[in-house]
């Protein structure tokens, strides 16, 4: 029985040396010489409201979330990205860093073997069951759980200030402010588009109202005809019919080719009497619109383009008359599209 | 067994033609968009008579283009899984076989899983495309009951416990095998998890109505073409044998039309459980065990039960809806029981 604990406690011992002094080497290597800093560790609240105990200097990131890892490119600090999942796609370059598995049953042993500072989850992707093992081999960890495109800006700042990036952060976050700006100005006048926004055709998924997506939508001037409490209802087509709905939805990445799939709908009992069917209404946009990540605003600006091409055709005249530079929103655009190819390069990539 | 007699089979088949038309008439009335029965009879009526502009209004055209065309494959879905589940069992002589049981459902699902795969990679024509997922989920289902069937097999004979054994583990071996295709395949393949649940809100191709039809009509004639031989399966192969029964012919007739019956009904509808044991032993509890009256029946008695079911299914939380599975997880296993524990079974 003594032997036995004696044993363990060695083990554990061990155990913690050898986690430790990894991940105290490791930041070593990578950082400037090291000042005198008196201490290493600070607390840190989330965004689900737990308190965390992070190294001063985060100098190596997991990611277990796509949209975490996109905000890590967005924000210019890829280097420090050590690893992310499966479905980190986006950028392409995401592809090519360490992968740990998938975002919902990622490897805790390959995560650890990274020595990370910090890992990043968020909560409508990742399980709290990850969290808490990681938390049990010492490793913190910081969810994001954005509900709103205000509250993706928002979070997008603060894990800036985390990581120790907090310009690069806001200049960010007020380019993606002046984008949404831009675009309420163009669609303020307008009524809103009355959309069905595609996750699934079979059966038909639609998006309820507390999603991201459903506040991603307003900003483009739209507005879902679903009205729904959970986040992915199963929609009646019988409702759908009913509810007529304006314009119809798709992400690219559902279909390998939603275009095609979207003109096969003009066949099929029940969806033909779509008068958006009928009169070849869609709207396609990058999937984007899924990640609450800053490529978001591309999404929603490419969408506001589709549903309201009126809004934006007229636009050249009226620029004309008007004393502001041109085209205001190209310049600004080309910060985003850096990290925002089109839909169609996009395809490619995946 | 009491004699057949013509009079007692029109009897009963037309008894339960006229529920499952009440039930139908129910289904139809009942949705996101109400109507009136003599909307309904009108509009039914000029469809039959092809004047489809006079339909009344949209409401005429959701309830023809949707609503119907869904309790026809609920009718489709429910008279195909139990007539599979009531020869399987006749056949295999043992009262829990069952297309979801026996693990048929889960191979035509990965069969059809695999046919979708296989479609996004090959360019078929479009006719051979609409093909490829029944006829994936065909070959799926016919795979399983031969290895089912094998693996049951001791000594040369079907073995009871065996057999069943051998089913409850194909099936659990095919869910992680759906599980791993699921995960290991593209993002577009992920959806059809909602699919396999057990779905009937799928619009159907209109060429694809006729294969269902079709598929239908022929595997269930071939079955019914061997109820005088499976009411004497019931005594025993060998038995059954002496008494002058093609064994081998029946088992090869039978266990490919029931693959169809069931590959059909889940390449279209995804797994449904509980249809295939519950409805044949309602339906021997109240028309007695003689095939030739049992067969039609359980087709009659499960197309009331699947329409009933898909009903609440898209009613119960309007305007969302349930998958049918789900329902008839939560009403058939009680059931089931209830059964089991009365000594029916």
């Amino acid at each position: 029985m003594f032997i036995h604990s004696t044993l363990r406690a060695v083990a554990a011992a061990a155990l913690v040396l050898l986690l430790n002094g990894g991940a105290i080497c490791a930041p070593q290597d990578a950082a400037a010489p090291p000042l005198p800093v008196p201490p290493a560790y600070r607390q840190v609240t989330d965004e689900i409201g737990r308190t965390i105990r992070v190294r001063q200097a985060i100098h190596r990131i997991v990611s277990l979330a796509p949209n975490l890892t996109e905000t890590i490119y967005a924000l210019g600090l890829q280097d420090r990205l050590v690893g992310d999942t499966d479905y980190c796609d986006f950028p392409p370059e995401a592809q090519l860093k360490t992968k740990v598995g998938g975002a919902v049953n990622p490897s805790l042993e390959a995560i650890a073997a990274l020595h990370p500072d910090l890992v990043l989850v968020t909560k409508n992707l990742n399980r709290l069951e990850t969290v808490q093992a990681l938390a049990e081999i010492g490793i913190p960890s910081y969810a994001t759980d954005p509900h709103t495109v205000d509250a993706i800006i928002a979070s997008v700042a603060r894990l800036a200030d985390l990581l120790g990036a907090p310009e690069i952060g806001a200049t960010l976050a007020a380019d993606l402010e002046r984008h949404l700006a831009v675009l309420h100005e163009r669609l303020a006048s307008l009524p809103p588009r009355r959309v069905l926004f595609i996750v699934w055709t079979e059966p038909l998924i639609s998006i309820g109202n507390d999603t991201f997506i459903a506040d991603a939508l307003r900003y483009a001037g739209a507005v879902s005809v679903v009205d729904s409490s959970q986040n992915w209802p199963q929609v009646n087509l019988e409702e759908v019919v009913h509810l007529q709905p304006e314009f119809l939805i798709f992400v690219e990445s559902h279909f390998g080719s939603a275009p095609q799939s979207a003109e096969a709908l003009a066949d099929l009992p029940g969806w033909r009497l779509l008068n958006a069917v009928r009169n070849r209404r869609y709207a396609t946009i990058s999937d984007a619109i899924n990640r609450p990540a800053p490529r978001l605003v591309s999404a929603v600006e490419d969408l506001a383009r589709q549903l309201h091409s009126e809004a934006f055709t007229e636009k050249p005249q009226n620029d004309k008359d008007q004393t502001n530079p041109p085209a205001p929103s190209a310049p600004h655009l080309s910060s985003l599209t850096e990290n925002a190819a089109t839909p169609k390069e996009q395809a490619c990539a995946l | 067994m009491r004699p057949l007699t013509l009079r007692r089979l029109f009897l009963q088949c037309s008894l339960l033609a006229a529920i499952l038309f009440v039930v139908v008439v129910v289904a139809l009335k009942l949705g996101a968009v109400p109507v009136s029965l003599y909307g309904l009879g009108r509009d039914l009526i000029s469809v039959l008579l092809h004047q489809t502009s006079a339909l009344s209004s949209d409401y005429g055209m959701i309830v023809i283009d949707i609503r119907l065309p869904r309790i026809l494959l609920a009718i489709f879905v429910g008279a195909s899984l139990s007539v599979a589940g009531t020869s399987y069992q006749a056949l295999l002589r043992n009262p829990l076989a069952d297309p979801y049981i026996l693990g048929v459902s889960s191979g035509a699902a990965v069969g059809a899983i695999l046919a979708v795969v296989a479609q996004t990679h090959l360019a078929l024509p479009v006719w051979l495309a609409t093909l490829t997922t029944p006829l994936g989920a065909f070959l799926g289902a016919l795979a399983t009951i031969a290895a089912v069937y094998f693996l049951g097999l001791r000594e040369g004979q079907i073995d009871s416990g065996t057999l069943l054994l051998a089913g409850v583990i194909s099936a659990s071996f095919l869910s992680a095998i759906i599980i791993f295709l699921m995960s290991t395949l593209s993002r577009d393949v992920r959806g059809m998890a909602f699919w396999l649940m057990g779905d009937l809100s799928n619009s159907l191709q209109p060429s694809l109505r006729w294969i269902l039809g079709a598929g239908f009509f022929v595997a269930a004639v071939a079955i019914y073409t061997t109820a005088a031989d499976l009411n004497l399966l019931l005594a025993g192969e060998k038995e059954a044998m002496h008494l002058g029964v093609d064994v081998r012919r029946v088992r090869l007739v039978v266990y490919i039309a029931a693959s169809i019956l069931t590959g059909l009904a889940v390449s279209v509808s995804g797994a449904i459980g509980y249809v295939g044991i519950l409805v044949p032993h309602v339906m021997r509890l109240l028309c007695g065990s003689d095939h030739r009256i049992l067969l039609p029946t359980a087709a009659f008695g499960g197309a009331i039960a699947v329409v009933a079911a898909d009903t609440l299914a898209r009613t119960v939380v309007a305007p969302s809806e349930l998958p049918v599975g789900a329902i008839f997880a939560i009403v058939g296993a009680p059931l089931f029981i209830y059964l089991l524990r009365r000594g029916s079974i």
